[in-house]
Formats: structure tokens, C-alpha cells, sequence
């Protein structure tokens, strides 16, 4: 019993003291493209961040250029919201390099949060109608 | 009288009488001022879970008090679009950051986490599908709107 009662208050303990997201200031590389076509993810993907949260694109989740950065290019979603946590919530884009996550963009801070195993990301490209 | 309905008996008031009551949302979408187009709006809500309903800290939007954290009610805000950082005032600060463009409506749900001493109270953005969902259920617990929204939920 009492060691339960230790393993909690540790747990709660640890639980409030997450680590900070990693992250490095960047530059646009590139601006954003004239919004002329979309990209829609065709399956649910899910990506665990370094700081051991969990999250989840779904299929359907539609994307605009939101231009690019030395790591690849800015995904921007439309009809969802993403967040990486961890001592903090930070809205971010996905950063994409030829079909991989390797990352988000986080438009507050003008950072980069690497991941460090990239997951794979199958979109497909919507144009729209002029 | 035993001592679990003693404990029963005396929280239940508390937890009540901590829950928001106000007008629905659909209540009073025609009080909801339209949104100009240079600013954005951030709705600011809390499921109405009884579970550490007696937290309920200040909501703070680029360091100042907007309003209250409580259980079943929301409020929003309509502000200059740029960067936000909102935060609650409880045992841990975890702050959240996001964008808001003009013209553009976002949400932001306050959920209770178990904390070391005391339940902490954090920020979490939500997407726009789930948002109106969620704040169907939700009470108003905002300013005064202009066009009299409690008599508006009185006459239902």
C-alpha cells in the first residue's frame, strides 16, 4: 500500500514536470505558394512526438502550403488543428520532406520541432477550381 | 447519519452550485455580436464534468484575465488577430500558443488534470467541428451581450 501510494505521487509528480518541446528558430526558405490545390491525407497516421504524446492525423485532414523551411515544406492543416505538448501547447503545421513527417512548424514561435523518427504520410493533391 | 452522507450531502450543493449556469448557446446566437473583419474570435469553454469542478482558475489571454474556468460554461473573446499565449492560473502553469487570423473563429477547451496537491486546470485548442459540438452543451458565462441575453433565456 504505502509503495502504491509512492508510485502515485511520483507519477502526479513527474506528470506535472513535462520537458520543454525541442525546438529551433527558423527561417522561411520560401514563401507560401499561391493556394491553388490542397493536399488531403488518404490514411490515419500516427505520430508519437519526442516528449511522449501521441497524435493522430486522420484520413480527410486537408493541408495547405504554408511555405518552407531548410527541413522541407510547411503543411498547414485546414480543417483540424495539431499541437505538439509537452511542459506547453504549441499550435503546429507538419513539416514534410518527400512524403515524410520529419517535423512541425510552429507559427508562434517561428520554430522548428524536429521528430526523431520520421512517419510516412500518404496525400493525396486537390486542385482547385479557378 | 453516516459520515459517507454527511460528505455527500455537503459536497453535492458545493459541486452545483460551482457548475455554470447561463443561455445556451443556440439561446443566443442572434445576441453574438458579428465578428469585424480585422479581428478574430476565441471561444474559451469547459465540459460540464463535476470531476474538480471546485478549480475553476482565471483564463488569462496574452497575460490578462479574460475570464473563468467553469464547469459547463464558456465565454468568448474577439481580439486584433496575431499570436496568443493563454494560461490558467492554477498549481502548474502550461501554457498554450496559437495563431488567430482575421475573421477566424477558434476554440479552446479547459480540462482538469490531476495535479500534485490539487487538480491543475490546462488550455487545449481545439478544432472548429469540435468546438460547436461541444459548446452546444455548454452555458454562457460571459459578460452581458447587448441585446439583453438573460432575458432571452428567462422567456424559455
Amino acid at each position: 500500500m504505502k509503495k502504491t501510494c509512492v508510485w502515485l505521487l511520483m507519477a502526479l509528480g513527474l506528470g506535472g514536470c513535462a520537458s520543454e518541446v525541442t525546438r529551433h528558430p527558423v527561417n522561411l526558405s520560401r514563401a507560401r505558394r499561391p493556394p491553388d490545390k490542397s493536399f488531403v491525407a488518404s490514411q490515419t497516421v500516427m505520430v508519437r512526438l519526442d516528449s511522449g504524446y501521441d497524435r493522430s492525423i486522420r484520413a480527410g485532414t486537408e493541408f495547405v502550403d504554408a511555405g518552407g523551411i531548410a527541413q522541407g515544406d510547411i503543411l498547414k492543416p485546414t480543417n483540424a488543428t495539431f499541437t505538439v505538448e509537452g511542459a506547453h501547447m504549441h499550435e503546429a503545421y507538419l513539416v514534410v520532406n518527400t512524403g515524410r513527417i520529419v517535423g512541425f512548424y510552429l507559427p508562434v514561435e517561428k520554430s522548428f520541432s524536429p521528430l526523431a523518427t520520421s512517419v510516412a504520410l500518404p496525400l493525396e493533391i486537390k486542385e482547385f477550381r479557378k | 447519519m453516516n459520515v459517507n452522507r454527511l460528505c455527500v450531502s455537503l459536497l453535492l450543493p458545493l459541486v452545483l452550485a460551482s457548475c455554470a449556469t447561463g443561455p445556451k448557446l443556440s439561446e443566443m446566437r442572434s445576441s453574438i455580436p458579428t465578428l469585424s473583419t480585422e479581428q478574430g474570435r476565441i471561444y474559451f469553454y469547459r465540459s460540464g464534468s463535476a470531476f474538480g469542478a471546485a478549480v475553476q482558475p482565471s483564463i488569462l489571454l496574452n497575460g490578462t484575465v479574460v475570464g473563468e474556468s467553469k464547469p459547463g460554461g464558456f465565454f468568448f473573446v474577439d481580439q486584433a488577430a496575431g499570436n496568443k499565449e493563454v494560461s490558467t492560473s492554477t498549481e502548474v502553469e502550461k501554457k498554450l500558443s496559437f495563431t488567430l487570423d482575421p475573421g477566424q473563429t477558434r476554440y479552446v477547451r479547459t480540462v482538469i488534470g490531476l495535479g500534485l496537491f490539487v487538480g491543475r486546470v490546462y488550455p487545449e485548442l481545439v478544432d472548429e467541428a469540435t468546438g460547436q459540438k461541444e459548446l452546444e452543451e455548454a452555458s454562457y458565462i460571459g459578460p452581458p451581450l447587448k441585446q439583453g441575453v438573460k432575458a432571452e433565456a428567462k422567456a424559455q
